[in-house]
């Protein structure tokens, strides 16, 4: 008799054994079905050890829940019966393992996450550098190509003086966008700025997420990988911002557009905007204009442009700016009416429009590009001609 | 026969005293009357973040943004949600727990300070009008967490009111956490040394360690802050030297123990509800006493857990390693309370129900606790949906659970009626099932690529959001079952009965409410607070419902629900 009964319990408690960690693996098994791609060399090491939690913490579920449900069949009071439980206190012997165990498996998974965490920040050979700056609520790129790495039929030569002065003295060209163009394979280093407030860079296929803190750089490495059955190059993931940055934190969002191999990256991205900044336009108006298209820097969160589609609401609209700087502007203020634009770029604060509040930022813009975007807004008049 | 311990003095069992609404809305330094204060204010504000939980649901139906009108307007919404739901939800509630019970588990006749007590109290209904109030003098909108440089450049000077609420509720725990800790070390009976005390007291011991030692770095990092909005300083603003993880680093500080402020309290009320319940012994007393301790201790060393995409990256490793430590202890008590209900005769009031949804939920918190500990699996679903599924199965599945079970467990002992079970059923079943639906999309919602705090998101995620929304009505709606149930009790509800759960622990061994000192004489602790299953334990609830006479069915219109003020 109490053999047997033994035997039984053993039964079940193996059974129970069985179910607990079979359920946990199905879980492990099951749940990454459901994640984003596993676009870049970290995520793969990322998702295996979220494997590992899944069966574990799966594992765990499943006695917890287990013992909970048995518990409440098995031990509901009979509706007649008002006597109590049995006189226990407690199990020296139990207790002791269940410390043990959570103690192992805590202990056996911070070995487990050292070890990817160490591997994911690994600096990599000939790792490419991107600057990453976020602002209310945009983000920027800014990619740098090196003399030697210009394209083939670059003769440096023919460039625009200001273009070999620049190259000359930094040895390199900068070329922006505001989407993160990388291919396949290559090492990125992103070193990301903040032009106000917190921002947060996460790309969920590639699993990885790294605050931009006012007053620092901060760094993340990625690796773009091949995704098993994906042809369909250049491939496009979102990037979204994940720490709370202002009303429109939701619509913080960007691409990481993966491209085949360098080449493709080559011939499809860069070299085109190289050679757009290596033989930029001759009238300012249109390199003003391309400069605000390519949403650089972030006037389309805050402003309206009709022309652009920009729907920001947060400063007056540009739709006519010239016209009214050429008139109740430049009367307020005394300057001309480029004279006030540039101003209202580089020294936002010094003349607040009527109805505005200090909001927009100095952006820190060169020189050489807030002349630019002068002349292309002295053009963004009702005649259409420039009114400076 | 065992000799029996009497709990009360001589004399007999005194009249059952009338409560009245007045004595309620006026200054009080009875424990019982603040308690109850608390516990009211407390439910007044949980409707108020309830509230806008539900426009934070109906805003996020659909991935755009329609029924608020700016992106800013949510996030205010989120803000004041977050700031309601803890400072003046569940830690005044979970004090009025302990205001009202912890001199009666101790056979006290009050708190060690009552005129403190009172002041600690009225804090509150201005701290709360304060944060209220910000609303309309330029809302805050850079959450409960408060970042700068949003909160000190973008948010308006509601921003400084917010941050005065959050500072007076800081003070008020402080006077009361220190109460607590005089109380428990100086009142307790004769017979009762600390490993005899009611493990609820054990809780608040280390919830009130926690209470002091953690909030003055609240106080601290809310004074900066204030300073950098108003008097122009600079620590939290690079340009001028000031570093905007200072912020973090205090204010997670203090918010990571606020996080076990709020859940210790409720895991007391469980190891009273579950042994209580199932008419079993708590099952490894020691070990769940020490565990409260274990966690306020670690508690103070994770801080940075919160940190893991801002802090310098080769700080973050310790702060994985002492997380993870912290989940032991916390394994402890979930398995503590399944060796309780084992074997036991469990009975399923309204009370045991939610307690034991504590335990199915808490476990999920507790496991995803565990993974958002792992920095390499944080990194990608930190600031995500994932972490407001973790915190709501902790906060929601653990605290207000606890307190949903707590009122329906001493209720009877608060009011001397009875809450009706009937009720109490089907409000557990809608919370267990709204909170399910509500709450567990979200994991995924965070995993496959949603940030929190967003009024706009990408419509792949409508199916899930569309769930969660749908639970958070259900939820809703069984909270109201909560307050009708409460109120309705209070005139039809049977009577109670001094003891009507046989519960061994000192506030039940006398009447339903206590009388105006709690007891009459100096009541003598039962030696074992959860010694059920003994002879000796049935013997000595059986004296007590001889001295106070056992309740009895509804008669309505007679006895304990209060009469209007001014009678
Ligand atoms: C964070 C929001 C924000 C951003 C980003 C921003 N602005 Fe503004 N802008 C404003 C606000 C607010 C005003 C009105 C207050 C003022 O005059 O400074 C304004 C005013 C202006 C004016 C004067 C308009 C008038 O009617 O006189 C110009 C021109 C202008 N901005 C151009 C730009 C350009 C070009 C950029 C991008 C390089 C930009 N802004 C980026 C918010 C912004
Ligand atoms: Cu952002
Ligand atoms: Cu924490």
């Amino acid at each position: 008799m109490n053999a047997s009964m033994s035997t039984r319990t053993i039964f079940m408690i193996v059974a129970a054994g069985i179910v607990m960690i079979g359920g946990g693996l199905l879980i492990g098994q099951t749940m990454p079905s459901f994640f984003p791609p596993e676009a870049s060399a970290q995520s793969q090491q990322i998702d295996s050890l979220f494997k590992i939690l899944l069966v574990i913490g799966g594992a765990i579920f499943l006695l917890v829940q287990g013992l909970l449900l048995y518990s409440v069949i098995a031990f509901r009071a009979k509706p007649d019966d008002t006597t109590d439980g049995p006189h226990i206190h407690g199990n020296t012997t139990l207790e002791i393992v269940w410390t043990a165990i959570p103690a192992v498996i805590v202990t056996v998974l911070t070995i487990l996450s050292y070890n990817v965490w160490v591997s994911i920040r690994e600096e990599q050979p000939a790792e490419a550098v991107v600057n990453v700056v976020g602002a209310r609520f945009n983000w920027a790129f800014t990619y740098t190509v090196p003399t030697d790495e210009l394209p083939a039929d670059t003769v440096v030569s023919e460039l625009p003086q200001t273009i070999q002065d620049k190259l000359n003295q930094d040895g390199a060209v900068q070329v922006a966008t505001n989407e993160l163009h990388t291919y396949v394979g290559q090492s990125l280093k992103l070193e990301m700025e903040t032009r106000d407030v917190i921002h947060s860079f996460w790309v969920p296929a590639f699993r990885m997420k790294q605050d931009l803190l006012p007053g620092r750089v901060t760094e993340i490495r990625l690796t773009p990988v091949e995704v098993p059955g994906n042809t369909d190059y250049p491939v496009r993931y979102p990037i979204r911002c994940a720490e709370l940055c202002g009303g429109n934190h939701g619509a913080m969002v960007s691409w990481v557009v993966v491209h085949k191999d360098e080449a493709a990256y080559k011939s499809e991205f860069l070299n085109t905007e190289v050679s757009q900044v290596l033989h930029p336009p001759e009238d300012p108006v249109l390199r003003g204009r391309q400069l605000l298209e390519s949403q650089q820097y972030p006037c389309f969160t805050c402003h309206v442009l009709s022309e652009f589609g920009w729907v920001g609401d947060v400063g007056p609209s540009l739709d006519g700016v010239a016209d009214r700087a050429a008139a109740a502007r430049a009367q307020a203020t005394g300057l001309s009416a480029a004279e006030y634009l540039l101003q209202s770029i580089h020294e936002p604060n010094v003349f607040l429009v009527p109805g505005y509040g200090p909001l927009m930022p100095n952006l820190n813009i060169p020189d050489d590009q807030a002349a630019d975007i002068v002349a292309f807004l002295c053009t963004l008049s009702v005649s259409g001609e420039s009114a400076c | 026969m065992a000799s029996i311990s009497v709990p009360a003095g001589e004399t007999s069992a005194p009249q059952q005293p009338r409560l009245r609404v007045s004595d309620y809305l006026r200054w009080s330094v009875d424990h019982k009357i603040i308690g109850v204060q608390y516990m009211v204010t407390s439910l007044f504000f949980f409707l108020v973040g309830g509230v806008l939980a539900l426009t934070i649901r109906t805003e996020l139906l659909t991935p755009q943004l329609d029924v608020l009108q700016t992106g800013q307007q949510y996030n205010t919404v989120l803000s004041m949600h977050g700031l309601i739901m803890i400072f003046l939800w569940i830690i005044p509630m979970m004090a009025g727990f302990g205001n009202y019970l912890v001199p009666l588990m101790l056979g006290a006749k009050d708190m060690a300070f009552p005129w403190l007590n009172a002041f600690a109290f009225w804090l509150i209904p201005p701290a709360g009008l304060l944060m209220l109030l910000s609303w309309f003098i330029g809302p805050p909108e850079a959450g409960w967490t408060m970042y700068p440089p949003l909160s000190t450049i973008f948010s308006g000077d509601g921003q400084v009111l917010a941050a005065l609420g959050a500072h007076l509720l800081g003070i008020s725990s402080i006077l009361g956490a220190i109460n607590f800790l005089v109380t428990i070390r100086n009142m307790r009976p004769k017979g009762m040394g600390y490993f005899q005390m009611p493990l609820f007291v054990w809780a608040m011991t280390a919830t009130s360690i926690l209470v002091v030692m953690a909030t003055p770095f609240l106080a601290g990092a809310l004074t900066l802050l204030i300073l950098d909005k108003v008097a122009g300083t600079a620590f939290f603003d690079p340009a001028n030297g000031g570093d905007v993880l200072l912020w973090q680093n205090i204010f997670w500080f203090y918010s990571h123990p606020a996080v076990y402020i709020m859940v210790l309290p409720g895991m007391g009320i469980l190891s009273e509800v579950l042994s209580i319940h199932s008419r079993k012994p708590i099952f490894g007393y020691k070990m769940i006493a020490l565990s409260s301790m274990a966690i306020g201790g670690i508690g103070f060393t994770v801080w940075a857990h919160h940190m893991f995409t801002s802090l310098q990256p080769e700080y973050r490793l310790p702060f994985m390693i002492t997380s993870m430590i912290i989940a032991v202890p916390t394994g402890i008590k979930i398995f503590s309370w399944l060796g309780t209900i084992w074997m036991g005769k469990i009975r399923f009031t309204s009370a045991m129900l939610f307690s034991l949804g504590f335990l199915s939920m808490f476990v999920i918190g507790g496991i995803t606790g565990v993974m958002l500990a792992v920095i390499p699996f944080n990194l990608h679903v930190h600031d995500t949906y994932f972490v407001v599924a973790h915190f709501h199965f902790v906060l929601f599945g653990g605290s207000v659970f606890a307190i949903y079970s707590g009122l329906y467990h001493w209720y009877p002992k608060i009011t001397g009626r009875m809450m009706d079970e009937r009720i109490g059923r089907w409000q557990f079943w809608l919370t267990y099932i709204g909170f399910l639906l509500t709450f567990f999309p979200m994991h995924f919602a965070g995993i496959l690529g949603m940030p929190r705090r967003v009024a706009v998101y990408a419509p792949e995620f409508q199916t899930l959001n569309s769930l969660s929304s749908a639970g958070s009505a259900v939820l809703g709606f069984a909270a109201l079952l909560l307050i009708w149930n409460m109120y309705k009790s209070l005139y039809v509800g049977s009577i109670a009965g001094a003891n009507p759960w046989r519960a061994l622990t000192l506030e039940w061994a006398t009447t339903s409410p206590p009388p105006a000192h709690n007891f009459v004489g100096d009541p003598v602790p039962f030696h074992d607070p959860y010694g059920y299953g003994s002879e000796e334990a049935t013997a000595y609830l059986d004296e007590i419902d001889q001295r106070y006479g056992k309740g009895s069915p509804a008669q309505p219109g007679s006895a304990a629900a209060p009469q209007p003020a001014g009678d």
